[in-house]
């Protein structure tokens, strides 16, 4: 860098301006004193500085210089406005890119001689921003940096380094997103999803939900969550495991030492050292329940044995790298406190004699899960039948299972069972329907899908004549007849038909809270009709699934509208027969397709007679 | 008392209290039993409810929820308060309640006590 003339006003690398100057024996100072001095004697003629006074120098050389200064002044005077306008230019460029939203009026190229003094006062009055390849101060730091042309500006006016200029616009831009309003379509779509969430029902959210999603919303800065009660500890650690925001810094603000159960939706993001904590911090509980555990290795089930001494419940969903070994002795050193074992999930481990071994270790077993568990077959099934306890039995199994085994499980667990779902069972037939009306007292939940062996008309005889009292939830969803060369359906209908239908709401009407009879389409629109008739009510009915019964059509919603005085969520995806529906007051309708309906209609203020009256208009 | 006056007060823990119309502050059910007569309850009778473990500015947001829900209670389809603009504290007016994230925590506890 060259050396610098007296003066301190240029800092850097010299100027070309500079140069100029001095070389010409012009001194910037003065013609800036000269200014000042003409703008305070002759106010507001815009100071046509343009003809510069003379300097007080001799007058001849006074004129010289003073024709010499004017040129010079005017070349420096275009100079300067030419580096104005460049700078003009950027400030432009950066008010509409930066956001700020300050409007710089717009000033076309001035005429040479008329709006100089203007601009000139305005560009003396404040700071003028130095030139790209200058210094300047940071107005947030004060620490000295070259300007560039990308140099922010700050609030003030100044300029900014580098560093606080990216921390600017970040700021800046978080403003600005903050301050945008959503767009109008995401908005309905997450409040749709919500409703099929059973969230908000219509009206405003309670205010319970708003405060979950505004944690949920900040998870981040979540320190601590005091002394929440347990349920409300729950629904935000589902919320957590929603949006995936359950980790190993998050884990801990739902972990207390006195916490009786330790429930983790969605366990995927932690690891060893998470599940270490969980038993380390809460040795008391009695139930843990951990969905899509991969990570849940066999050191953490050691600790887990070794600190917990209380465990009554065990559900561990996905577990997979737990080993065979580890298996058996988790259920030789705690089953024999164990009430309740839900898996699901197993693909690597967990043989049919870990199940002999569950039998005989857990002897006050009273719940037992097991679906989805790829190893398991006919053995399994045979252990389970000796498991005297059991309570609520629920099965999944891939592997083939004869008949003759599962109807010995009924038999001998029949009686005391109140809940039984047995899912996926193919082949099982009316014999096994048999045992379980012969053998089952105390059923309320019963779940029989995917069959499609059993004929209608062994459901018409579990239902008809049962001892048992009245069900509160059935699932006898995809029990039907799949062949694709003949989609109408064999001459005897398999599955649950019309007969067995009626016989099912015989028998279960007055109890029933859940109904789920999807893809058993041989049920006739008569049958419908019939049990839905308006004049029956199933006071305790809120949810009913008639997806892909494609015989069901809008008398028949009008009929379940009546009929069910309690009714919450109505499913019905694939009825194509159903039209035109008005749904009354907190009832959801999900399904019904109409391409430009929404998905789910929701009742909208309106009582039942209302609806079903105007429905009876559209269709009459 | 015979007939139910128009507006109840609630009083907080540090002696804030709130006039707020019956029907808003009976949206939730355990105000509601506290102030019908055939329970019996003293606060019944005085019309007035003490919370000692709800403070000032918490209930304050409270009763702003009440009148925002009693205004949308038949709303189809009710914008979320945090993306609504302007939160207008005129009483009959409430269209939105907007609060401070830092209060979420003692506002959730207040909330599932009031079961609201």
């Amino acid at each position: 860098m060259s050396g610098r003339r007296g003066g301190n006003t240029i800092r850097g690398p010299r100027s070309a301006l500079t140069d100029f100057l001095a070389a010409n024996n012009i001194s910037a100072q003065q013609i800036r004193d000269d200014y000042q001095r003409r703008r305070q004697e002759g106010e507001e003629d815009a100071g046509e500085g343009a003809s510069a006074q003379a300097p007080q120098q001799d007058d001849d050389e006074a004129l010289a210089v003073a024709a010499q200064a004017e040129e010079d002044e005017k070349q420096t005077k275009k100079r300067k406005r030419n580096e104005k306008d460049a700078i003009d230019k950027i400030k432009k460029a950066k008010a509409s890119k930066g956001g700020k939203g300050k409007k710089k009026a717009k000033r076309g190229d001035p005429d040479l001689d008329d709006d100089d003094g203007e601009e000139y006062e305005d560009e003396f009055n404040k700071k003028a921003r130095p030139a790209p390849g200058q210094f300047e101060h940071c107005e947030v730091c004060s620490k000295r940096f070259t300007v560039t042309p990308y140099s922010k500006e700050g609030s003030d006016g100044g300029l900014l380094c580098t560093p606080c200029g990216k921390e600017f616009t970040k700021d800046l831009k978080k403003e600005q997103k903050a301050a945008q309003k959503q767009p109008v379509s995401r908005k309905r779509r997450k409040m749709e999803s919500e409703k099929l969430d059973g969230v908000a029902a219509g009206g405003a959210k309670s205010l319970v939900q708003l405060c979950i999603n505004r944690i949920a919303q900040h998870h981040d800065d979540v320190e601590e969550l005091g002394d929440l009660p347990e349920n409300l500890l729950d629904r935000l650690s589902a919320i957590f495991s929603k949006k995936r925001v359950m980790k190993s810094k998050t884990l801990p603000l739902f972990l207390r030492p006195d916490l009786d159960a330790v429930i983790v939706h969605d366990a995927a993001y932690l690891e060893e050292e998470d599940y270490q904590q969980i038993f380390a911090v809460c040795p008391n509980m009695r139930k843990l329940a951990l969905s899509n555990t991969c990570q849940f290795k066999d050191a953490s089930v050691d600790y887990m044995l070794e600190r917990c001494h209380n465990l009554q419940h065990i559900q561990l969903y996905a577990a997979n790298l737990v080993t065979e070994e580890m298996w058996h002795r988790l259920f030789q050193e705690a089953g024999s406190k164990l009430h309740t074992i839900k898996l699901k999930w197993l693909d690597a481990a967990f043989e049919d004699d870990v199940v002999a071994e569950m039998a005989e270790c857990c002897p006050d077993l009273e719940r037992l899960k097991l679906k989805l568990c790829r190893r398991l077959g006919e053995p399994a099934v045979e252990h389970i039948a000796t498991m005297k306890n059991l309570k609520h039995l629920s099965l999944q199994i891939g592997n083939s299972v004869s008949n003759d085994t599962l109807i010995d499980l009924v038999t001998k667990r029949g009686s005391k069972l109140s809940t039984l779902s047995l899912d996926k069972f193919i082949d099982a037939d009316n014999e096994v329907l048999q045992a379980i009306h012969d053998n089952c007292k105390r059923l309320s939940k019963l779940r029989f899908s995917e069959n499609d062996t059993v004929s209608d008309a062994g459901f018409a005889a579990l239902f008809t004549n049962w001892s048992n009292p009245p069900l509160t939830f059935v699932d006898v969803n995809s029990t039907r007849d799949v062949d694709n060369n003949n989609p109408t359906g064999p001459e005897e209908v398999i599955g649950v038909g019309s007969s067995g239908f009626k016989a099912l709401m015989a028998h279960s009407g007055p109890a029933l809270k859940h109904l789920d009879v999807a893809s058993c389409r041989f049920i006739e629109l008569s049958a419908f009709i019939d049990v839905f008739n308006g004049a029956q009510t199933y006071p305790a009915l809120e949810y009913i699934n008639i997806s892909f019964c494609n015989k069901v059509d809008t008398s028949v919603t009008a009929g379940i509208f009546k009929s069910c005085p309690s009714l919450k969520q109505l499913v019905a995806f694939g009825c194509f027969d159903v039209q035109d529906v008005v749904v009354p007051r907190s009832i959801a309708l999900i399904g019904v397709p109409r391409a430009q309906d929404a998905i789910e209609q929701f009742g909208v203020g309106i009582g039942v007679e209302e609806a079903i009256g105007r429905m009876v208009e559209v269709g009459a | 008392m015979n007939d139910l006056t128009e507006y109840v007060t609630l009083i907080s823990s540090d002696d804030f209290s709130y006039v707020v119309l019956r029907s808003t502050a009976c949206i939730s059910p355990i105000i509601r039993r506290m102030l019908d007569p055939s329970n019996g309850f003293m606060e019944a009778s005085t019309n007035t409810v003490h919370f000692d473990n709800i403070n000032g500015i918490v209930l304050e947001k409270v009763c702003e929820y009440f009148y925002y829900n009693e205004k949308n209670k038949d709303a189809k389809d009710v914008a979320d308060p945090e993306y609504a603009s302007t939160l207008l504290i005129m009483v009959r007016k409430l269209i939105s309640v907007s609060f401070p994230t830092e209060l979420c925590l003692e506002l959730l506890m207040a909330a599932d006590y009031l079961d609201v």
